[in-house]
């Protein structure tokens, strides 16, 4: 437990120092504000109003972005012989990873809140009641664990710090962009319409979408379920992995 | 207090890193493993610190199995590797007290030990900036400060002076052969032979894998058998031409820098003549010429060419 909270306290104090944490709050808000004013005149987004609609992917947009600093930040902790030292401490492997963790739950917590409170002055709101807006939270967070769970496993194995975020940014944009996270599928054109309306971020902006309206389609809600437990699972048991002392 | 039998290391499909390896440093004492890259001495140093585990035989740190007792053994030993391992955003105390703590003590203390510490290695000054502002010679101090933050029965440094300064490395010396009063057993790897002699009590000698000598300084110089007869020229310029004439001594070494060429005195003092003989004939001016007790430096050349010596 003390190698836990020391650590975790370690990544804060360097993120804040770094401006990792700063950058992970601003973010949201100003992608929010920024959208808000370039697009929210020009995207027919029917019967919901453009803040109501452009609320989830901004949220998990930074999400993914905060994954590339989190890939930086697991390949600094190897290449740095701070790893090295790590590994012959009286302490299980996992505890680095762990408050990596922390940090990054608490990092997006924090972002999700920034969101929040500018997307209200834009008049976003909330609809569907407190179990709604905790599964709203709860969706949240488990995405963000299971990206940086991924994110962080790819950072180890690369070590090279430079590289890293590189080779996650442009998946991450082309994923952002081509969802129905700015714009609904009737935006995009015939032939691209079958991947963005199916792939994961599309999926879990649908789902966190009516959260925040009360609603639930069973599909959607299966698929992005299918989505989380599955990155959980497969990027956990990766990053796990990857913490282990080698042979 | 450590002890290594038989010891093997093979990375799939590769050359064995390490083949057989044995040798015991004492309670207290310092040991320094002396090689060139790529020699073994890193994989070594990991195998003890629980980092890999070896192919074949066993080691054993503190009287634990490296292998069935890791997690006694990386509660006994500290370890510096090769890069600084501290984490440079933080401060020189935050660093200490971070790794107080992951070595269990509560921060109450772990703040008492840091202080403790940063007055010992005399960095009471620089203790509240950011590592990353620090330069060579108080990185590794702080990185070998932070290996004691619990005093360990045993020390790893790995390369400890690498990239160091000479007064910078003079400084690291003297902190370590002050652990070694205090009574921490130190293995240390270096590539500086002028190390190795001054603060080890034994050195190990690792080449390809292998330990092709052991022993105290004194025990390696006499495995040479023969002192050196050296030869310090007017004109640097004409160093290798010596060097040429001499070829067919054996461990003919030549330092352009210095303008001196030393071959192995095989028959004494004959052999001293010889060399007079042949570069005179030559007309090379000298400004020395003598018999001397080999260098650590000689010994180690001597061990690890011995297609030369053939």
């Amino acid at each position: 437990m003390t190698a836990l909270s020391a650590l975790t306290e370690r990544v804060i104090v360097n993120t804040y120092r770094d401006l990792d944490l700063v950058f992970a709050i601003i973010a949201p808000l100003a992608t929010f504000v920024g959208f808000m004013l370039a697009l929210g005149k020009v995207i027919d987004t029917g019967a919901l109003s453009y803040p109501q609609y452009l609320l989830p992917i901004t949220v998990i947009q930074a999400t993914v972005f905060s994954s590339m600093t989190t890939a930086d930040r697991a390949a600094r902790d190897q290449s740095q012989g701070f790893g090295v030292r790590m590994k012959s401490l009286p302490i299980s492997a996992v505890v680095p990873l762990t408050a990596r963790m922390l940090y990054c739950m608490l990092r997006g917590a924090l972002g999700l809140a920034a969101a929040l409170i500018v997307a209200y002055v834009f008049g976003f709101r909330l609809n569907g009641g407190p179990w709604y807006a905790v599964a709203f939270v709860l969706l949240f967070l488990c995405f963000t664990l299971a990206l940086s769970l991924g994110a962080d496993a790819v950072g180890t194995r690369l070590s090279h710090v430079e590289a890293a975020s590189q080779i996650l940014f442009v998946p991450q944009m082309l994923l952002v962009l081509l969802s129905t996270g700015l714009a609904p599928v009737t935006a995009f054109p015939e032939w691209l319409r079958p991947f963005v309306a199916h792939q994961p971020i599309s999926q879990i902006t649908e789902t966190l979408r009516g959260f925040t309206e009360g609603r639930v389609e069973t599909s959607n809600l299966l698929t992005t379920t299918a989505w989380c437990i599955g990155m959980l699972v497969v990027f956990g048991l990766a990053a796990v992995r990857m913490q282990r002392r080698p042979g | 207090m450590i002890e290594l039998r038989n010891v093997g290391k093979s990375f799939g499909g590769q050359a064995p890193a390490l083949r057989d390896v044995s040798f015991d440093v004492p309670a207290g004492s310092i040991c320094a493993l002396l090689g060139h890259n790529g020699a073994g001495k890193t994989t070594t140093v990991s195998i003890l610190c629980t980092l890999l585990t070896p192919t074949s035989g066993y080691a054993k740190v503190a009287g634990h199995d490296v292998v069935r007792e890791a997690a006694q053994v990386r509660s006994s030993i500290g370890v510096t590797g090769q890069d600084v391992a501290v984490d440079i955003l933080l401060t020189g105390r935050e660093n200490l007290v971070l790794f107080g703590r992951l070595r269990g003590l509560r921060r109450k203390r772990a703040q008492e030990r840091a202080d403790e510490l940063l007055h010992e290695f005399d960095m009471v000054k620089a203790a509240d900036r950011p590592v990353s502002t620090y330069s060579g010679g108080m990185r590794r101090r702080i990185d070998i400060a932070v290996a004691l933050v619990v005093p360990p029965k045993v020390l790893f440094l790995d390369e400890p002076t690498t990239g160091l300064d000479p007064r910078s490395r003079r400084a690291v010396w003297s902190l370590v052969s002050g652990l070694s009063d205090q009574g921490v057993t130190v293995l240390l790897t270096t590539q500086y032979l002028e190390e190795a002699d001054v603060l080890s009590d034994s050195i190990v000698i690792l080449d390809s894998g292998q330990v092709i000598a052991s022993g105290t300084a004194g025990d390696l110089k006499k495995l040479v058998g023969h002192g050196y007869c050296e030869l310090t020229l007017v004109d640097p310029l004409n160093v290798s031409r010596v060097a040429e004439l001499l070829a067919d001594f054996q461990d003919v070494e030549s330092d352009v820098e210095a303008g001196t060429v030393a071959v192995l005195a095989t028959d004494g003092v004959a052999t001293l003549r010889e060399v007079l003989r042949r570069v005179s004939d030559s007309d090379i001016d000298l400004i020395d010429i003598s018999l001397r007790k080999p260098s650590l430096d000689e010994v180690f050349l001597h061990l690890t060419q011995p297609a030369i010596t053939a």
